[in-house]
């Protein structure tokens, strides 16, 4: 963030001049109307259009001015957030999984939305207000020394007194709204549990229960905002009061010097045109730290996607050879795996298996029993805690990551398609994919057809109202995907989990005209998928507790052929 | 849009009368505050002028006076009326979620929940926007704008008039900018979005775009967008960069120009400095509320529009609190109430989502009190439909079901749904701890029930060994549960509630063989006596069953 906002700073630099020039020009008209005061007040004629000549010029400067500073300043902004924005992006493509994994990309993207207006906000309000506040009161008070030094000790008397005040009153404040925050995001998370859980809520009638909850939370929520108005209105008294009472002053004082003859009429009338243009400056300068408080803590969670560490680009990367049977493609020695450091629930323990080129094994076991973990492993997604992986025949540490994921493609039970047209979801697989070869791999993933048939073809828009695509459809998409990358590594994670029989059938085939020729490492529950593949691995608590193929299993009447005998 | 604004208004009831005097005395005691500020003025350069200093303490400490007074009425009235308009948006919060689970089983299937809880968050927001500080500053605006004219053409009519004409001009210069600044910022929205939305395909896909080479372009059109964006944005700037220089010309002409003229007027003995320096003073202030009305009216504008999707959603149709169909109306009639008196009786019901595509169609079944019913069929063929219309999610179009004795057109939805603990096949569990979660199935459980019924559905051992056990909060993060020990939660729910009937709908089929076995040993202690009446396709989970009833479309 710091970067692009110096990189752009001359932008900066050229909005500070023009307010400047903009201030000279108020303050020297005010000169002027002072003189021409004095001269009044003496007894001379004031001959009108030699008065207004100087004046209508400066008026023209002025606008002119005024123009470029708005340019400056605006452009400013626009221009640091726009770097920002992509420097973020940049990033975030380059994180490791695991960030947005533990994280959600749910919450990342709202609190990410939130925070990139709060610091547009920074960047075109509060920033360039605080430079002109700044610019106001010195030019001012520059002028105002010229004229008498005690004003200006006097005037900024109050200030350690607004200060201390401010901070006390910002930091109560900031705690407040803290609290009010915490509220609101229960409010939000009470609703979403309220409504996702509707049916149960409905069979257990639990409505008056998360009623009086959610009306609890909102009560909290009021009682907060009607706190937070307390202080800040009592900030906004004292404010008033401590910039005020030093302003009396100072006119006092000046009407003294007045009287004793040290400053003229016109000078006492500058000064108070001049004191009360600065008046508010001044007090926004100091309680401007609020603002900055309240915004530094999205700044900071910007900053702190900056200061995630980017997954690795190092590692070789080596070349795919052309299948050759029976080399290994993988294999896993001792691999051990628990998420972050919480060493005590090991999600994957001491797993050791090879898997040949063009083999097809299947790993299965209950839900949450970690085979979706093995993916997550064998892709780079997270890694290993003990034990050795070899991928190809070189260790997988030595791997360049990307170079490594080129060996795999996926097709999950969790289908996700870009809310984008259908050529470009299936183009998704290949860099720089042509016509021939999307229809190509459609055809070969049974969806060919379909799409044709659609009224938009393959520029249908995923999601576009009317045309809602099934759970089969998405799926075989996802598998012309798949297709179109060729990796010599299928992972297929359950594909036909969630859609109905039929739809099943033309999946099945599918994954059968892709399979052909890769090596397919398949993750079930449902064990009619897999009776095929060429070693089974049963897994239960983390560990492999079975290993053989579907007649070997079945004869050793274990959980293997427990499970199958449940269909 | 004044309609919907009048009734948005009355959301606040006898309270509004006192919302709006509060608006009233914060607007009163700013604008005195301001005016006192600039008879201070006033004084202190008559005095210099004149060179008369009698009185003046008097005079600056009166004023001072009055300006701390208009600071506390300031305050007084800012607070009311905060706490009355933080009031009302609660309110509206509370009608709104009240609503929301309130709605047709049907909407929740059709829309995704989370979709429309944070549009109808945003929109509360933006709706509650009119309490907590569009109307206020509007109103504010007007009001004080008059205050300030009193003493200004108490000062000088001519100059006042002369100013009011120079506002009445930029105020009209800035409603010309209006519409191209309302469009530049709908295109700069409309590009937001379309950025956001490329960020959120970036953030989304993030698994495939590991696997497969689409990063580069995903990131390719993100900038794309960026630089549409900040072309706009720029064409924008330039426009109100435009507007603030005319703003700004206004501005000098009146500190300038009119001093200038001011001092003729004063030369011409008109005004005395004082008094021109007051006006002066008291012009800025106008000025900036006068040109805030403009600036205020399309955003209060924008607020009425959230409004106006708020009271949409409102007045959708609710679940009503029970269902009106046709039955049999006699009670001696034999095929209604059967003499043997079954718990349950499904008579001939037929149903379907869409017209004329039946999914149920004269189905029948009887269930003896105590007895283990398991239904099964191909999935698909309306078997968790007919869980749907057992709990009352759903009218029937023909046919009747009497539980207990009594059919469903003479119990309210409530009452039906008392009598039947529902175990769907993904559990639902609240985000809070296990033990109000299982509490959730009987109103003012104690700790003990709690535990009774978690040992009841083989769920004590596993909660037990959770480090803050029966108090670990739910759906946080390394509290995850594995789906067996969530359905063992889910029927200790169903089991505390001791309602008549259990009803089990795939409740094992997504588990691992040994989170099954556990399930199915509750099922079977649990066997004689309640009534269980499981729905499911596995031949292993229904083993246990007295009777299965075999249904095919």
């Amino acid at each position: 963030m710091v970067k692009p906002s110096l990189r752009h700073g001359y932008m900066l630099l050229l909005f500070i001049i023009c307010s400047i020039v903009l201030n000279e020009i108020i303050i020297i008209g005010n000169d002027f109307i002072a003189n021409a005061t004095d001269s009044m007040l003496s007894g001379q004629q004031v001959f009108l259009p030699e008065f207004f000549t100087p004046l209508i010029w400066m008026i023209l400067l002025g606008t002119v001015i005024s123009y470029f500073k708005g340019i400056f300043g605006k452009h400013y902004s626009s221009m640091v957030q726009n770097d920002v924005r992509l420097s973020l992006g940049q990033h975030l493509l380059k994180l490791p999984f695991s960030y947005f994994d533990t994280k959600g990309t749910g919450s990342i993207l709202t609190t990410l939305i939130s925070d990139m207006e709060e610091m547009e906000r920074f960047f075109s309000e509060i920033l360039p207000g605080l430079f002109v506040n700044f610019i106001i009161v010195l030019t001012s008070t520059i002028y105002l020394i010229q004229m008498d030094v005690m004003l200006i000790i006097v005037l900024f008397a109050s200030y350690p007194i607004m200060l201390i005040v401010a901070d006390k009153l910002s930091k109560k404040l900031a705690n407040i709204i803290k609290k009010l925050r915490t509220h609101m995001d229960e409010r939000t998370e009470q609703a979403y549990d309220a409504i996702q859980g509707i049916i149960v809520g409905r069979s257990y009638n639990l409505y008056e229960l998360h009623k009086q909850k959610i009306d609890t939370i909102i009560n909290n929520m009021v009682t907060q905002a009607c706190k937070s108005t307390r202080i800040s209105s009592l900030g906004w008294v004292l404010k008033n009061i401590i910039t005020t009472v030093p302003v009396i002053i100072c006119y006092l004082f000046a009407l003294y010097e007045t009287k004793q003859g040290r400053i003229s009429v016109g000078d006492m009338l500058a000064f108070t045109v001049i004191l009360n243009r600065i008046l508010y400056p001044i007090g926004d300068i100091v309680f401007c730290a609020n603002d900055i408080r309240e915004i530094g803590v999205s700044l900071k969670r910007i900053q702190e996607i900056y200061n995630q560490k980017e997954e690795r680009t190092d590692g070789t990367i080596y070349k795919i050879p052309n299948i050759n049977q029976a080399a290994p493609m993988i294999e896993w020695k001792d691999i051990d795996f628990y998420y972050n450091n919480n060493c005590d629930r090991y999600v994957l323990n001491k797993i050791n298996f090879s898997i040949n080129a063009g083999e097809q094994t299947a790993f299965v076991g209950g839900s949450g029993e970690g085979k979706s973990t093995i993916f997550k492993l064998l892709c780079g997604f997270y890694e290993k805690k003990n034990g050795e992986y070899t991928l190809l025949g070189h260790p997988f540490k030595d791997w360049n990551l990307k170079a490594a994921r080129d060996c795999f493609s996926e097709v999950s039970q969790n289908i996700f398609l870009f809310p984008e047209t259908i050529r470009q979801n299936i183009a998704c697989g290949k860099e720089n994919a042509t016509e021939e070869e999307i229809i190509e791999a459609c055809k070969n993933a049974n969806i060919h057809d379909f799409i044709v048939s659609l009224p938009k073809g393959y520029d249908t828009f995923v999601g576009e109202r009317g045309i809602c695509l099934s759970g089969g459809q998405r799926q075989r998409i996802s598998i012309a995907r798949a297709f179109l990358k060729n990796a010599p590594i299928l992972l297929l994670d359950e594909p036909t989990a969630s859609v109905d029989m039929e739809a099943e059938q033309k999946i099945q085939e599918a994954i059968e005209k892709i399979s052909a020729g890769k090596t397919v490492i398949t993750i079930a529950h449902r064990l009619s998928t897999i009776k095929n593949a060429k070693k089974i691995y049963v897994i239960s608590g983390g560990k492999i507790v079975e290993i053989g193929n579907h007649k070997e299993l079945m004869k050793k009447q274990g959980i293997y052929a427990e499970m199958y005998a449940k269909g | 849009m004044l309609k919907t604004f009048f009734r948005y208004m009355k959301l606040m009831g006898n309270r509004l009368p006192i919302y709006l005097c509060a608006i009233l005395l914060s607007t009163i005691g700013d604008a005195g505050r301001k005016i006192a500020n600039s008879y201070l003025i006033k004084n202190i350069v008559t005095a210099a002028q004149t060179n008369n200093t009698t009185h003046l303490f008097q005079l600056v400490l009166g004023n001072f006076i009055v300006f701390v007074l208009g600071l506390l009425l300031w305050r007084f009235g800012i607070i009311h009326y905060n706490i009355e308009g933080r009031t009302a948006a609660g309110k509206v919060e509370k009608l709104v979620f009240s609503k929301a689970m309130r709605l047709p089983m049907s909407y929740y299937e059709k829309n995704h929940s989370s979709d429309f809880i944070s549009k109808l968050i945003f929109d509360v927001q933006k709706a509650s926007d009119i309490y907590t500080s569009r109307l206020r500053r509007i109103l504010s605006a007007i009001i004080s704008s008059i205050i300030y004219l009193i003493p200004m053409f108490y000062f000088s009519w001519e100059l006042t008039l002369c100013l009011t004409a120079v506002s009445l001009l930029s105020f009209f210069i800035n409603s010309l900018f209006a519409n191209p600044m309302k469009t530049a910022g709908k295109h700069l929205s409309d590009k937001n979005s379309k950025m956001l939305e490329k960020l959120t395909n970036i953030l989304s896909g993030i698994e495939l775009i590991k696997i497969f080479p689409v990063g580069p372009r995903l990131l390719q059109e993100y900038e794309t967008t960026n630089k549409e964006y900040l072309h706009i944005k720029k064409n924008t700037n330039r426009l109100s960069a435009g507007l603030e220089s005319f703003n700004c010309m206004f501005d000098l002409i009146g500190a300038l120009a009119f001093l200038g003229l001011g001092i003729w007027f004063v030369s011409l003995g008109r005004i005395n400095l004082g008094e021109l320096t007051a006006l002066y003073t008291l012009y800025g202030v106008f000025r900036n509320v006068f040109l805030d009305i403009g600036q205020y009216l399309p955003q209060m504008m924008n607020c009425i529009a959230n409004a106006e999707k708020i009271f949409e959603f409102l007045d959708m149709e609710e679940e009503p609190e029970q269902w009106e169909f046709e039955t049999c109306k006699e009670k001696d009639n034999a095929i209604c109430y059967p003499a043997d008196n079954p718990i349950l009786s499904v008579q001939n019901i037929s149903f379907g989502y869409n017209e004329g595509k039946k999914i149920l169609e004269n189905f029948s079944i009887k269930i003896e009190k105590g007895s283990f019913v398991a239904i099964t069929g191909e999935s698909g063929c309306g078997k968790s439909t007919l869980a749907k219309l057992l709990l009352g999610f759903y009218p029937l179009e023909k046919g009747t079901i009497i539980i207990n004795g009594k059919t469903y057109s003479d119990l309210t939805l409530k009452e039906i749904r008392e009598q039947i603990s529902y175990v769907p096949q993904e559990p639902y569990l609240y985000k809070t701890t296990i033990a109000e979660n299982i509490s959730y199935g009987k109103y003012g459980a104690t700790r003990n029930d709690i535990i009774e019924a978690a040992k009841a559905a083989n769920a004590h051992n596993f909660i037990m060994k959770l480090p803050n056990g029966y108090d670990t909060l739910l759906g946080e993060r390394g509290n995850t549960l594995s789906g067996g020990e969530k359905q063992r939660i889910a029927i200790a729910r169903a089991i505390i509630r001791n309602s008549s009937i259990i009803l089990l709908d795939e409740a094992t089929s997504a588990l691992d063989n040994e989170s099954e076995s556990l399930i199915q040993e509750t099922i079977k202690s649990l066997k004689g006596g309640r009534t269980i009446l499981m729905i499911a396709h596995r031949p292993s989970t229904i083993a246990a069953a007295d009777t299965v009833i075999k249904y095919i479309t």
